[in-house]
């Protein structure tokens, strides 16, 4: 007998082909397997047995790269056409079907062997790749993956690595990014003006210069880093001048075996860890990490560790235990990736420059998880997952697009019930990062065949520039634009993350997103029922002093809000701080006198970056959440538990009275970590009490958090400790980021949930 | 109806609106000023009324000829006040050199304080108008001066703001800098006086009318300090506040070094500057920063918060 078989899922850079070709001929059955683009043919003749038992091994011996979503299985009559096995080359496919990306994968096992083997012929190589490892994504111009398709068709390969190539039964047969020292990509270093080392040396050089405390740009894989040594005080800190980033932690490239040296580590980080996908994981600091650590690394009490995803990284561990290893952009704007401009841009960062002549064709930043609420949670979903699809149980025809928010951003092209994320991309506010983010959705349309698009989503927000891209692209298509209130696009997105459809009451928190009323939202109680999303409740409305600038400097909103309380000694309670001039602090009292410019917000962002300046702890932010990101620790340094009374009226929690008692605790000299985790649990139980009261009345028993406050452990695991003493279900995120890397994939949510 | 004998008319949203006769072509424009306070820093309403309509001409490229005067106070209206109003009126239509050749006065209690329209006639060669919409690829970008003057002295009075301040409204007929230009020589391709939504408004509405993109560096931009201390301290962003006496000019490259010589020797352009170029390379109006580049937004009202 003979038949034919499909299959979808993640097939293609994974080694399917070849598993294929092996169980094919184990069982004895001759036929082709071909690669469709988007799916996976076989067909196979033989006795019928055979065939079971080659359908039993497809299904479960596969490649542990793969995974099969769909299977379908024909017969059809034998063609004794065959006198062997083979494995044809790609075809495109004609239908309009999405295909399958693969992610790029860290380096495997067995070529880590072999690029440490003296004796092997890629001793040292750092390409060094095979069917289960290399880069996919960042490599891939078009559909299907296949070496043409990728920028190693600049590397034709040589005869031995043909050899290979063409040899089923070598762990390198159709390994797309396999090449050699003879025929492969190769490393040199540059001082920035001339090539100062090539090949090897290039690597042995640039750990000498990484041990003398110079700061490296290293092209990788998908994107650039700037690397530095982490034990002295002096390269961290001229990193930090030269990137003009004061405080942002810097994430660091260690080794599985020194981990525990500096940081602690549960299982599942350290699974997430030594996962082929490699994410940074965000580990708290051990007691012992200050013997290891310059304080400049990192000044909260977590840092991000990732381990060595490619030989190239693994070559440059010798004598140190980790090396900073922060994306090499400048803020705002995307990594660098091309060697031209990395010498360009980078010019005055790095001493030195380690590149090589692989062209990056999507760039890909590092993917960051942390752990809050026993569960890992995606801060960045980037390298490693983008742009495999999240599967949504959920009917849909449609082609949708949404282009998310402005910070953070990610777009997603919805294609049935896979939502298929972009890559990170970014603040795209800035022109250059637009320009990313119209090249991201051109790039993932075009990876999953897409050439018709029905509905086009954007944020609420009328100046966000997604939001004219979103117009732009809505005439470009003739379709309409589908626009979504941002913090119930994060509750859509915590919906669709968890496969939950059912009532619930969703905390949507974060710093900034444009209201139904026209004011700023960003401490949100919604009511999802009957399928209708609804705001029932929310933090007090405040002022924000100065729009944006009370976000840059947090005390402008303490003033704002302790204004409220205290009226006009406010301003020499704040005087008392020294940041404001005599000329500033005037204009700010006219200012708050006469609400110029002046928008009124519920955010909850700004309500802790108003305890964060009162403690002193954070009176510039740098980087996004930074006073509210580092009061986090300063709280988490109180011991012992408090009782709060939250004061609510009409389901509006009032923070001014937070504010006040935080402003009365400091002058009665509580401790100002006790104050800190004062003003996390306020919130955190003003908002459990509000949920709750509403989810009694409505007879909803579920409650969820999502928004970029949905990091902040102590919130979060306060609410869930709440939640789930009060009997209700606790939802929370696990594919999709929390913050506005989610919001593109709760876009398509809420639009299939749109009325009408 | 919107547009006569194939003159520019009402859909092209232009500064004034023409009639083409003979070899000329008449040049007309209407506005209706409202302020508070009527007294400010700089200037007062019988200014801003006289300039307004004079620089809506003159940005047309044409000469203007004549003003139409109309006043509607309310009943009890200051007489001193209305006297110095006047005054204004008449010291500011002298400096432009444009009559006031027909006027008309009602007392109403339907208004709450003194409304004053101004019409204003002008007349350039035929073909000749200067439009919004005619930037050019590689053009240079010029504003006459420092930008953001007029609304923040506004704001600051009509709020009550006694905070020691220079800031004056720029409010001023600018005809006679703009024909000394034209007489020049200078090739300006498209111009616009930046008055409500500032500069950025101005921009955005060039490059859009012309299909170009505009690219402006931050450090040309010509600002002065308290200008912008007091725009950093209040949140606000100097490129989206109004002016009364500047212009923008599209200028071809050629002649741009020229053009700023020339609008320099004059009081009112002293400041002027070349703050970008039109580009094909991408849509609507770009700014480089030090830290890269930044999408200068049509202004929409007020700024609304979009940092997390
Ligand atoms: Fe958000
Ligand atoms: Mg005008
Ligand atoms: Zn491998
Ligand atoms: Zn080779």
């Amino acid at each position: 007998m003979g038949v034919k078989i499909r299959v979808k899922g993640i097939v293609q850079g994974v080694g399917f082909r070849p598993f294929v070709y092996r169980i094919a001929k184990k069982n004895n059955l001759k036929g082709y397997v071909k690669n469709m683009g988007n799916y996976v043919e076989i067909f196979v003749e033989g006795k019928k047995e055979d065939i079971e038992n080659f359908i039993n091994d497809l299904k479960n011996k596969k490649p542990p790269l793969s995974r099969i979503d769909k299977l379908d299985i024909k017969e059809i009559k034998e063609t004794k056409e065959f006198d062997d096995f083979y494995i044809i080359n790609s075809e495109n496919t004609k239908e309009e079907e999405e295909g399958t990306i693969p992610a790029d994968v860290a380096i495997c096992d067995d070529c880590l062997a072999e690029m440490l083997d003296k004796n092997n012929r890629r001793y040292r190589y750092p390409f060094i790749a095979c069917t289960n490892c290399g880069p996919r994504f960042t490599i891939v111009e078009k559909l299907p993956y296949d070496r043409e398709n990728t920028s190693m068709r600049d590397f034709p390969l040589c005869g031995e690595c043909l050899k290979e190539y063409k040899n089923p039964l070598d762990r390198r047969f159709h390994a797309q990014a396999t090449c050699c020292p003879i025929c492969g990509p190769k490393v040199f270093l540059s001082d920035g003006k001339d090539i100062i080392a090539e090949k090897d040396e290039a690597i042995r050089e640039a750990v000498k210069l990484l041990e003398e405390g110079k700061i490296l740009a290293i092209k990788g894989i998908g994107g650039t880093h700037l690397a530095c040594k982490v034990s002295e005080d002096e390269p961290v800190l001229n990193l930090r001048e030269r990137l003009g980033r004061p405080t942002q932690p810097f994430a660091v490239m260690s080794k599985v075996e020194y981990i525990e040296l500096f940081a602690e580590i549960d299982k599942d980080e350290k699974n997430a860890l030594v996962s082929l996908r490699r994410p940074i994981v965000v580990l708290r600091k051990n007691q012992d990490y200050d013997k290891y650590f310059s304080k400049y690394v990192s000044n909260l009490d977590t840092i991000g560790v990732m381990l060595p995803y490619s030989g190239l990284h693994y070559l440059l561990f010798d004598k140190e235990i980790a090396y900073v290893m922060t994306s090499a952009n400048l803020p705002g704007l995307p990594m660098v990736k091309d060697n031209d401009e990395i010498l360009k841009k980078l010019n005055d960062i790095a001493d030195y420059f380690l590149l090589h002549n692989r062209r990056i064709v999507n760039r890909c930043d590092d993917s960051v998880v942390k752990k809050v609420a026993n569960r890992l949670v995606f801060l960045r979903r980037s390298r490693g997952f983008a742009p495999e699809p999240i599967k949504v149980d959920i009917e849909n025809n449609k082609n949708i697009l949404c282009v998310g928010a402005e910070l953070n951003s990610t777009a997603c092209i919805v294609k049935r019930n896979k939502f298929y994320l972009t890559q990170y991309i970014g603040n795209t506010s800035k022109y250059e990062t637009f320009c990313y983010l119209r090249d991201a959705i051109n790039n993932i349309l075009r990876l999953t065949n897409t050439n018709k698009i029905d509905a086009i989503v954007c944020d609420l927000h009328p100046q966000f520039n997604s939001t004219k891209l979103a117009e732009e692209l809505a005439e470009k298509f003739g379709v309409e634009v589908f626009r979504v209130q941002h913090h119930f696009a994060h509750a859509y997105s915590l919906l669709g993350d968890n496969n939950y459809f059912d009532d619930a009451i969703i905390l949507s928190l974060d710093g900034v997103g444009y209201g139904l009323d026209g004011n700023i939202w960003g401490g949100e109680v919604l009511l999802f029922k009957d399928c209708k999303m609804e705001r029932v409740g929310h933090l007090e409305e405040q002022y924000q002093l100065g729009g944006d600038l009370a976000t840059k400097y947090p005390l402008r909103m303490l003033l704002s809000i302790l204004y409220k309380a205290i009226g006009e000694d406010v301003f020499d309670f704040i005087k008392g701080y020294n940041f404001f001039s005599e000329k500033e602090l005037k204009l700010l009292k006219f200012q708050l006198e006469k609400k110029l410019n002046c928008p009124i917000t519920t955010s909850t962002g700004r309500v802790l970056d108003a305890v964060s300046s009162l403690l002193g702890v954070c009176f510039e932010k740098t980087y996004d959440g930074e006073p509210s990101i580092r009061l986090e620790p300063v709280a988490n340094r109180f011991k012992g538990d408090i009782e709060v009374e939250p004061r609510i009226k009409n389901n509006v929690l009032n923070t001014t009275e937070l504010i006040y008692k935080s402003y009365e605790m400091l002058l009665n000299n509580e401790s100002r970590e006790k104050i800190a985790y004062f003003a996390h649990i306020y919130i955190a139980d003003g908002l459990f009490e509000i949920a709750k009261k509403i989810a009694n009345r409505f007879g909803i028993n579920a409650i969820g958090i999502t928004g970029g406050v949905s990091y902040n452990k102590i919130i979060t695991e306060r609410i869930m400790a709440n939640v789930k003493k009060e009997g209700f279900n606790f939802i929370y995120h696990q594919r999709v980021p929390n913050g506005d890397g989610g919001i593109s994939f709760g876009q398509g949510i809420s639009y299939l949930f749109r009325e009408g | 109806i919107t547009s006569v004998n194939g003159g520019i008319g009402l859909e092209s949203l232009d500064d004034s609106a023409t009639i083409p006769i003979g070899d000329k072509e008449i040049v007309f424009t209407v506005d209706g000023h409202t302020v508070k306070p009527i007294f400010f820093p700089g200037g007062d309403i019988g200014r801003l009324a006289v300039s307004g309509t004079v620089n809506d001409l003159a940005v047309m490229g044409a000469k203007p000829l004549a003003l139409s005067l109309s006043l509607i106070i309310p009943e009890g209206f200051n007489l001193e006040d209305l006297e110095k109003i006047v005054k204004s009126i008449n010291e500011t239509s002298k400096e432009a050199e444009v009559a006031i050749i027909t006027g008309d006065t009602k007392v109403s209690d339907g208004v709450d304080d003194i409304i004053i329209s101004t019409a204003g006639i002008g007349i350039v060669d035929r073909g000749k108008a200067i439009r919004d919409c005619n930037v050019q690829e590689g053009d240079a970008i010029i504003v006459s001066g420092n930008i953001g003057e007029h609304g923040l002295a506004i704001l600051l009075s009509r709020e009550g703001f006694d905070f020691e301040t220079n800031i004056k409204s720029d409010v001023a007929p600018i005809n006679k800098l703009i024909e000394k230009v034209l007489n020049e020589g200078i090739q300006i391709n498209a111009m616009k006086d930046p008055t409500r939504g500032g500069l950025a408004d101005a921009l955005n509405e060039m490059a859009e009318k012309s299909n170009v993109g505009i690219t402006i560096f931050e450090d040309k931009i010509p600002i002065s300090d308290e200008v912008q201390s007091i725009c950093d301290i209040l949140g606000l962003d100097p490129l989206t506040i109004a002016n009364e006496g500047k212009v923008v000019m599209a200028v071809k490259k050629e002649d741009a070094e020229r053009c700023l010589e020339i609008l320099r020797e004059h009081p009112l352009g002293k400041n002027a500057e070349l703050i970008g170029y039109a580009t094909k390379e991408h849509k609507g109006v770009v700014m480089e920063t030090i830290v890269g580049r930044r999408i200068v937004d049509m202004p929409i009202g007020d700024p609304i918060p979009r940092v997390c």
